[in-house]
């Protein structure tokens, strides 16, 4: 390390010269290939067999998310105005481009009202003409309320609402799409008409456009709360703006690289500056904080001599810290998930541009432009406020040292209590704040009709036409009624024995007891025949495929909410077997499915990779310290913080997703961080002294110092999160703080403890008392 | 609709007629219009639905035609598929312009004729790629015709004309292929209110039977849903002195 930071001082504006040249070159990268991935679809596993399956039943049945728009009206729809607009709204949506068939704009204007008439069976539309007298309106609202496949579904129960579903193109949704649809939807607001957009395409696409923007907004306070603090902490603007461009740098170098072969940012990408910056700006507190106390300590030592010690010394606690940090965060490799895996393989190597930078650009840096400020000792004081405090505190967490045990145990009695209480939700809703127009929106739809999340139950039977017969069907029939009935977020569902139903009661008079199933597989293929022969539309084919081989049954849900979501799944599982008995095999289908099993997916990884990094960095840290003690000695930190960053989830009943689980990985970073500096400063120390007593006064001062300035200046700086619109977002900015302030505790108190318990590096390990 | 599909044979001509040269695109379209039909006749029949991953679904059925002047009478029986053999189905298509059609479905599972609401022309015959109005014979006067030109087809010699309706209809234009020779369409091309190409219909297979050209085979093509529909028929008979009392709700009880 002395070379080659002889090298860089010999060469120190040729060496800024060509970190500039990188830098330049990394932004023009970023520019001219920027390219932000928010289709979700391409974030799922494609050869996954849950991935497969749904993409295969989601071409059978054209399964396809529906954006939803309801027309409310206070006094009821059955008017003409409103009528009207329906009608209206119905072409209107029909005309737009991401609509590739009519057929896939439902409303009452264009859904099938199946009936019968004097002689059959009639299937027409509710209405062409848009009604004028109060007879056909009462005609029209008969017909709804007795139609079980409409009421409800598409008109609300008390007949004041009533819903336009459009299915569109695959991944055609964009934000101006939703503009485009509020636009169209406005005009027909007024005359006591109220109109909602809601749907999940709208839900998902918008949170793929709010998540990052929420975040370019809160980024820049997140940054300048930063520089404020660490220029107070450091009390020297050089020293807080060369931390800063050494952080900015390595994000900089980061996304160049990335965006330069050619991978776009996926979401959680957009994590990589926050990590970036949390463990970053701790590799250049560290060496400033050691420069300044050695510009305390030694004020007639040269800038070349000053530095070369900075580097020097603090080249294996800065290495090691970046080493173990990066292989903690490559442990993520192993998920399925490829977002996740550039997400590892980049934050990784940002840390380890972070450590060049700060061992290379910082000595470079302070050539040029000189020695950054040190704070003074004022007069009378002999020591700063780490100096005089830090003998103080190691005694007393010596002295109390079965507080700290005892504390410590309770801390993980307790966290671990509230870790067992954490639950996962894939909604991704509920990332919105309450009173965000889209969930209330979305409440409103949820209210009044069947609701807005679909899942795909699709039944694989071994023939065909297994779908007409009887035993089949009344399965079919029982397991929709039975969810429905026991699941409250379960508003309702739609199979083909709706239809048979349907056309069983209307052909005979209309009359209750015929809404079943006959008992007779001919006359249900009949029927079939005569709906086909009839006019009816392909919707049919939405339910069944047209060789009855294989069935959809729709379950229309009140929300996305995995708790939700897992309890109707569960209940359907239940007739697993009963299914399997008569020789059909059940799966499921759909966003709604997909994402919930994307979501595991991402988590169970987590969990995974969680574990592998303690493994590595156990391993790691014992190959440095060169002591399989100190291994374990070291991971304490990551440990507590693990548990208390889950354990608070879990008390504060805030589900993991993707990004709350992605984040905790940031635990790892910052523990060894910490640990692996307090570490190296306390052996360092204490083979220079073989005083405890001093080792522990110095440590405390030197490295608790860093340490302690590191976690205030995150903590401050992400703090300001939890003033996001965004929840994911808000959880994030907790996350890190507490992250930071736990680690930091832990590190101080229990490891210090620990390590001063064990008398690690003494030689004579008789108590120097 | 008039009598299905034999008569859709001769109903595709729709547009088209042949004189050797110099003839205008109208006079092409009475050609095959006015073309010599038989007045009755019976075949059985095989439909065949074809989706997108090529699975199949097929019909089997036998078909009674006859042609009353004012009336066209047609009454089709399945034989397959099993669950819905004998299920038989009527329909008579009235001359004047403005009148529906009525149709009856017998369903003997339910021991009843179903009346089916006249259907709308635009909407899918039997789930099928044809809509009623495929099948139906289209006077030329409802369209302009412009003759674009002559084309060779299977080594035959076509005129190609384009059709486009007067009044909006479920296509924004058909482009037509007629035989010289034969006075029958060889291919239509069926273009969406967007004027892009919906479906292909292909004339396959012809017959001369008693000296009427009848279209044997026949393929639809949706090109947008990427679903066909095959029909031909087989054991052709015309003339064959079949009457009216062939097409009651009666005999559709009756069976085969």
């Amino acid at each position: 390390m002395k070379k080659i930071t002889e090298l860089v001082l010999k060469n120190s504006k040729l060496t800024l010269f060509l970190i500039l040249i990188g830098t330049a070159a990394s932004i023009y990268s970023i520019v001219s290939n920027f390219a932000l991935e928010t289709n979700l679809d391409t974030y799922m596993p494609k050869d996954h067999p849950a991935f497969v399956y749904s993409d295969k039943a989601e071409e059978i049945f054209d399964i396809r998310d529906a954006i939803m728009i309801a027309i409310e009206n206070k006094d009821g729809i059955y008017n003409t105005a409103t009528f009207q607009k329906i009608k209206d709204l119905t072409k209107e949506i029909q005309q737009l481009d991401v609509v590739e068939d009519k057929d896939d704009v439902l409303s009452l204007y264009t859904a099938d009202n199946i009936k019968g008439s004097e002689e059959g069976l009639e299937i027409k539309a509710f209405y062409k003409r848009v009604p004028k007298s109060k007879d056909q309106f009462d005609e029209i609202e008969n017909g709804v309320v007795s139609n079980e496949m409409v009421y409800k579904r598409i008109v609300s129960e008390d007949g004041t609402s009533t819903l336009i579903f459009t299915k569109i193109k695959e991944d055609s949704f964009t934000e101006e799409l939703y503009y485009e649809i509020l636009a169209i939807a406005g005009k027909y607001e007024g005359d006591g008409d109220k109109i909602y957009v809601a749907g999940q395409p709208i839900v998902e696409g918008t949170m793929a456009i709010l998540m990052p923007s929420d975040m370019k907004k809160m980024f820049p306070v997140v940054l300048l709360l930063i520089v404020v603090v660490l220029f107070i902490v450091l009390r020297s603007l050089k020293a807080t703006i060369i931390s800063m461009i050494v952080v900015i740098f390595s994000s900089i170098w980061t996304f160049g690289l990335m965006l330069g072969v050619g991978i776009p940012v996926y979401a959680p990408s957009s994590l990589i500056p926050v990590m970036l910056i949390a463990i970053g700006v701790a590799d250049t507190i560290h060496l400033f904080s050691h420069l300044q106390l050695m510009i305390q300590k030694h004020p007639n030592w040269s800038k070349e001599q000053l530095i070369t010690n900075m580097t020097t010394e603090m080249f294996m606690p800065v290495m090691m810290t970046s080493v173990t940090t990066s292989v903690g965060f490559l442990s993520l490799l192993t998920s399925d998930i490829l977002p996740i895996k550039y997400f590892a393989a980049f934050t990784a190597f940002g840390v380890m541009m972070a450590m060049f930078f700060s061992l290379v650009l910082i000595p470079a840096a302070i050539t040029v432009l000189g020695l950054p400020s040190a704070p003074k000792k004022k007069e009378g004081e002999e020591d700063d406020f780490f100096a005089k405090h830090a003998k103080g505190f190691a005694n007393g967490i010596v002295k109390q040292r079965k507080l700290v045990i005892g504390a410590t145990l309770l801390v993980i009695i307790f966290f671990g209590i509230g870790m067992s209480k954490v639950w996962i939700n894939s909604s991704f809703l509920e990332r919105f704040p309450d009173d965000d127009p889209l969930v209330t929106t979305d409440a409103f739809v949820n209210a009044n009709f069947l609701g807005t999340t679909t899942i795909n139950v699709i039944l694989e039977a071994d023939q065909v036409d297994k779908f007409k017969n009887p035993e089949a069907l009344e399965l079919i029939d029982k397991v929709a009624l039975e969810v429905q009935n026991n699941n409250a977020i379960v508003g309702g569902g739609l199979s083909v024995v709706d239809f048979i139903k349907r056309m069983n009661k209307v052909l005979h008079e209309d009359r209750e007891e015929y809404y079943s199933v006959p008992n007779d597989q001919d006359l249900i293929a009949q029927y079939f025949l005569l709906y086909e022969m009839s006019g009816g539309s392909d919707r049919l084919w939405d339910v069944v495929s047209d060789d009855f081989k294989t069935a959809n049954l729709q379950f229309q849900l009140k929300g996305d909410n995995s708790i939700g979501l897992n309890g109707a799944i569960e209940s359907i599982e239940k007739y697993r077997n009963q299914f399997k008995d008569i020789g059909i095999e059940l799966n499921f289908a759909g966003s709604g499915y997909k994402v919930l099993v994307f979501n595991d997916l991402i988590l169970v990884g987590q969990v995974k990779s969680l574990a592998y990094s303690f493994l590595i960095v156990i391993v790691l840290l014992s190959l440095m310290f060169r002591s399989f003690k100190l291994g374990l000695i070291g991971t304490i930190p990551i440990f507590i913080t693990t548990i208390i960053s889950f354990g608070v989830l879990g008390w504060l009943n805030i589900p993991l997703e993707t990004t709350t689980a992605l984040i905790s990985s940031i635990a790892i970073g910052i523990g060894i961080d910490y640990a692996v500096h307090f570490i190296d400063r306390y052996k360092i120390n204490a083979l220079a002294s073989q005083n405890i007593e001093e080792t522990v006064g110095e440590t405390m001062a030197h490295s608790g110092r860093a340490i302690s300035f590191n976690a205030v200046v995150v903590i401050l700086g992400f703090l300001i999160l939890t003033f996001s619109a965004f929840k994911p977002n808000i959880a994030m900015g907790a996350i890190v703080s507490l992250n930071m302030l736990t680690s930091f505790i832990a590190t101080v108190t229990l490891m210090f403890m620990i390590l001063y318990t064990s008398k690690y590096f003494f030689k004579n390990k008789s108590k120097n008392k | 609709m008039k009598t299905l599909v034999l008569s859709t044979t001769i109903a595709l001509l729709l547009l088209s007629g042949t004189y050797l040269q110099a003839q205008t695109a109208k006079e092409i379209a009475y050609k095959v219009y006015n073309r010599k039909a038989p007045k009755n006749g019976e075949s059985d029949m095989t439909m065949t639905l074809i989706n997108k991953k090529g699975n199949k679904r097929v019909r089997n059925l036998h078909q009674f035609f006859i042609d009353l002047g004012s009336i066209e009478k047609q009454i089709m029986f399945f034989t397959a598929p099993a669950d819905v053999k004998n299920t038989s189905f009527m329909n008579w298509t009235y001359d004047e312009a403005d009148k529906e059609d009525d149709q009856w479905l017998y369903l003997p599972a339910l021991m009843k004729v179903k009346r089916i609401s006249s259907s709308s022309k635009d909407n899918d015959f039997m789930g099928s790629d044809f809509t009623y109005e495929d099948m139906e014979k289209r006077s030329p006067e409802r369209d302009n015709q412009i003759l674009i030109g002559s084309e060779n087809l299977n080594g035959e010699s076509h005129w190609v004309i384009e059709a486009t309706p007067k009044e909006e209809g479920q296509y924004a234009k058909r482009k037509v292929w007629v035989s010289k020779s034969k006075s029958i369409p060889s291919k239509i091309e069926f273009y969406d209110e967007g004027n892009e190409l919906l479906k292909v219909l292909t004339i396959t297979e012809t017959q001369l039977i008693k000296g009427y050209w009848v279209v044997v085979k026949q393929e639809m093509k949706n090109v947008q849903k990427n679903h066909k529909t095959v029909i031909s028929l087989m054991n052709i008979k015309v003339e064959s002195g079949i009457t009216e009392e062939k097409f009651t709700q009666r005999e559709m009880e009756r069976g085969l």
